[in-house]
């Protein structure tokens, strides 16, 4: 088992210093974990694809954990997901040691501005592409929900936790009439 | 200094809900650190998403380690990183016990459903906030419009999405340009 374990740390974490963005690695570790080592089909990973979709927090983390805790339990989820965060977490200590040295430097400063104008646009090229997933679900009320939310966070005060309650909650009233009205009709 | 507990319950409620990909997270940060404990600044908040994107790994374990060093140093990192993926953690490991027994659950599904669409309003609404600090840097005024992030936002928007290049790519030369600029003008 700890054998096991040992492996999924090593794996998780050359996984994550290689790859860029969490989608590029649920590839890679599609193609460990299926191909190479066989622990999973192609479709218990599929599966466990689309359970990590639904947890918050990032993509990788979510189907580590879920990967690790089906290959050896807990002790399994914990390794896979500390390989996943440990690369990028020793080399965010290391930026920013260099952001507050360098961070006040004039020339830093242009080149930092500059890239803002960059993550505008990467951000509207983001919003652009979730949004194109709320139009294949093809139902008003998602639109009218993404409308709403705007609406709230810009005009109000209050908080976004707050709102995420109220989505989740517009959720489950949906869900619970939704059903009711199949059993009605059947 | 600020209290490694506190940073610890804070990155908890950003991990909590931050559904909906990479991005969602972004605006969990904006308001919890800039708007309600005001530890950072809207000018150090933007620095921290262009580091995010010059540097690899998730989003929210970047900004967690980067913020929780910034406030508390090692141990403020650790904890702001640690509490970012616990909840996701607990949740995946709840919803893979259950799926083994229900394989789908619809309120689950419609509630990420619904929570993705409010991502996109909270990711675009931190967007127009970013493209104003980008397009008037000195407040909002007509004269104060500076055309050159102006382009380049226009410009970086069409080579992304037309030639799909590496959006890192984009944002160096889009620094490069600026500093060159800078030396002109």
């Amino acid at each position: 088992m700890f054998k096991k374990a040992w492996l999924l740390f090593i794996n998780t974490f050359s996984i994550s210093m290689t790859a860029n963005s969490g989608y590029a690695m649920l590839g890679v570790i599609k193609n460990r974990f299926v191909d190479k080592y066989g622990w999973f089909t192609k479709e218990e990973m599929e599966d466990f694809i689309a359970l990590a979709q639904s947890c918050p927090g990032p993509i990788a983390c979510s189907s580590a954990t879920i990967i690790g805790y089906e290959s050896c339990g807990i002790v399994g989820a914990l390794a896979a997901v500390f390989g996943v965060i440990l690369p990028p977490f020793l080399m965010m200590i290391l930026v920013t040691f260099f952001y507050t040295f360098i961070s006040t430097n004039a020339t830093v400063r242009i080149f930092i501005t500059g890239m803002q104008a960059g993550v505008c646009a990467m951000l509207l090229d983001v919003v652009l592409g979730l949004f194109s997933g709320v139009q294949k679900m093809n139902k008003p009320f998602y639109y009218v929900m993404i409308i709403l939310s705007f609406l709230y966070v810009r005009l109000t005060p209050y908080s976004i936790f707050f709102l995420a309650m109220i989505c989740i909650a517009i959720a489950v009233v949906k869900t619970l009439l939704f059903t009711k009205k199949v059993e009605e009709s059947l | 200094m600020i209290p490694v507990f506190e940073i610890f319950l804070n990155f908890l409620k950003i991990g909590l809900f931050a559904f909906g990909g990479a991005y969602a997270v972004i605006p969990l940060i904006e308001e919890q650190m800039v708007t309600n404990t005001k530890w950072m600044t809207f000018a150090e908040f933007s620095d921290l998403i262009a580091i995010d994107e010059l540097t690899p790994g998730p989003i929210i374990v970047n900004s967690s380690t980067f913020i929780g060093m910034k406030l508390g140093g090692v141990p403020g990192a650790i904890a702001a990183t640690l509490a970012c993926m616990l909840p996701g953690m607990i949740i995946a490991l709840t919803l893979i016990r259950l799926y083994s027994k229900y394989k789908e659950i619809p309120v689950i599904l419609e509630a990420i459903r619904v929570l993705r669409c409010m991502s996109v309003a909270l990711i675009f609404s931190v967007l127009i906030k970013m493209f104003m600090a980008a397009v008037f840097p000195d407040g909002f005024a007509l004269k104060d419009v500076s055309y050159l992030s102006l382009a380049m936002v226009i410009l970086s928007f069409f080579v992304l999405k037309k030639y799909k290049v590496n959006p890192l790519l984009v944002m160096l030369v889009c620094g490069c340009i600026n500093l060159i600029a800078s030396f002109i003008i």
